[in-house]
């Protein structure tokens, strides 16, 4: 296992936002941790990266970690070069100079973009240049936080095709941190289903969202449109 | 009832909408389908003429077959609190966060000159409607004290009080969770099919317009490149962009295949080239294409399906 969180548990002042979670992900793994607003799921993704730290419970981390977030707007610095941003990553980490150019081509961005500022990036290619630079420290885990959420369908269907890319040229591990059960299907194996802070169901991505055994699980699943769906109105819940 | 008739829309010089035409009747409901900068948002805004300073249009936009552009203070006026209601994504920009429920639900009505008595039964009613329980309760809370799909559900039923022909929605579940979408959302139909109202739908889902439209047209670069009949989604899509947007969803294909995607960004109809808007992306594009702006033929815009 590259990464085996147990029993997990965050309060935020009064509130317990994680509460006995545990899961792992696989050497060159792919787990997704799906969940609603207020499900703890983006918790764990910071504590996994060291931007929180849990109130109790163990992680543990065999390798580097990474970590790619929703908003590549705000994630990327306005006044540094592509080029810049993957130089500075790879000399931190001690890394070959030469390998900037080798990553615009694996996350598909054109090497003359090396010289752009993200103001002159669409949405995709800013993102292309997050997932770049988390793959620059050759990570054996990347943490990806709704990393697909804002773009627009064709461009999640290309950052989606280069996730499975990278994954199988860097041999690089994936925890998805997602709400979107459609992407869970596509790129993970694995997945674990939070709610109100607790795992309500985990195992093989196929079992948990073709056979859902939870009630909670039933109802994600349920209330995602697809054809032929029509809405119902659950019993309030308020 | 409501008619784009060869809408042009450019802000500052800039085009935004290069001719809409498109038609929605009484008690119809109609999607925008498409990916940021197609134009979605200001089509539905030129119908209440909510569009931003510096805004010039052709063509013309008919609400019972007037000109919105010909009616003065007054007659907007009517138009947007009686006609017409508006829905938009975000919940907590359109609610006064200092005023309670009662006071947002209740300020149009007695706007209108109904006593606050009546006023406060009605709302009261309308909350019930979109399945908000405790209505007397929730008259005297404030928005920070409600969930956001909570808070959405308000809106909708603030929409429906004035008894509107026509809602405007423009992502209204968006930033909502799946569950509460699919609540808001069946409340949504559950109301317009009781009361007849019309609606026009904005959203980036496909799936999820098919599930709250009759018809569904797809917008690209200020363009309507297509309109098909919900339930046609899937086996009736003609247009190269449709098709794409349909293929390139995660679940369109078997887990593990490559997605089918198309190469390059959504463009605007600044960028989007002259003849066809998609041509500079559609794997099938000649050399007319580029050149030559294909005609609507009712259902799609594309010099390729013409010649079948």
């Amino acid at each position: 296992m590259i990464l085996e969180v147990r029993d997990l548990r965050k309060e935020f002042t009064g509130v317990v936002a994680v509460d006995g979670v545990s899961f792992a992900v696989r050497e060159g793994g792919s787990l997704a941790v799906v969940g609603e607003s207020g499900s703890g799921k983006t918790t764990c993704a910071r504590i996994v990266t060291g931007l929180e730290k849990a109130t109790s419970g163990t992680v543990e981390l065999r390798g580097s970690v990474q970590m790619v977030f929703q908003d590549p707007y705000q994630s990327l610095d306005r006044r540094q070069t592509v080029r810049g941003c993957l130089d500075e990553v790879l000399a931190h980490h001690r890394k070959d100079r030469s390998r900037t150019a080798e990553l615009l081509d694996l996350v598909g961005l054109d090497r003359a973009l090396g010289d752009a500022l993200p103001r002159h990036l669409s949405g995709g290619q800013r993102q292309r240049v997050a997932i770049a630079r988390a793959l620059a420290a050759e990570p054996r885990l990347l943490v990806l936080d709704e990393a697909v959420a804002a773009l627009d369908v064709s461009i999640q269907a290309q950052i989606l095709n280069l996730l499975v890319d990278a994954r199988a040229a860097t041999g690089v591990a994936y925890l998805f941190i997602t709400h979107d059960l459609s992407v869970v299907r596509h790129v993970c194996e694995d997945v674990v289903v939070m709610s109100r802070g607790k795992v309500v169901e985990a195992g093989p991505v196929a079992r948990v969202l073709g056979a859902p055994e939870h009630e909670y699980t039933r109802r994600l699943v349920a209330s995602v449109p697809r054809a032929g769906w029509t809405p119902t109105r659950a019993v309030s819940r308020d | 009832m409501l008619q784009f008739d060869d809408l042009r829309l450019r802000v500052g010089g800039t085009p935004i909408l290069r001719g809409v035409t498109l038609e929605v009747a009484a008690g119809e409901a109609v999607g925008l389908v498409g990916e940021s900068g197609s134009g979605k948002s200001m089509t539905v805004k030129s119908v209440v003429r909510l569009l931003p300073p510096g805004s010039r249009t052709e063509g013309a936009v008919r609400f019972d077959g007037v000109d919105v552009s010909s009616l003065d203070a007054a007659g907007l006026r009517r138009m947007r609190s009686r006609d017409v209601a508006m829905v938009f994504q975000d919940p907590r920009a359109v609610v006064n966060p200092v005023r309670t429920i009662g006071d947002f639900l209740t300020e149009v009505l007695r706007d209108q000159g109904v006593g606050r008595t009546e006023a406060t039964r009605r709302a009261a009613r309308a909350l019930s409607e979109v399945g908000i329980g405790d209505a007397v309760r929730r008259l005297h809370q404030r928005p920070y004290e409600l969930s956001g799909g909570l808070l959405q559900r308000v809106v909708i039923a603030a929409a429906l009080l004035t008894g509107p022909r026509l809602i405007l929605a423009d992502e209204p579940t968006t930033a909502l969770d799946v569950t509460t979408q699919e609540e808001v959302v069946a409340i949504l139909n559950e109301q317009r099919a009781a009361r007849q109202v019309a609606l026009m739908f904005i959203t980036h889902d496909l799936e999820l317009a098919a599930a709250v439209c009759d018809r569904i047209a797809v917008m690209y670069a200020g363009e309507i490149v297509e309109v098909l009949p919900a339930a046609a989604l899937h086996a009736g899509a003609r247009h190269p962009y449709t098709r794409a947007l349909l293929n390139s969803r995660p679940g369109a294909v078997a887990p593990g295949e490559r997605l089918r995607t198309v190469p390059g960004v959504p463009q605007s109809a600044l960028t989007a080239p002259p003849g066809c808007v998609f041509a500079d992306r559609c794997p099938h594009a000649e050399a007319r294409c580029r050149e030559v702006r294909p005609v609507f033929d009712g259902s799609a815009a594309c010099h390729l399906l013409e010649a079948r």
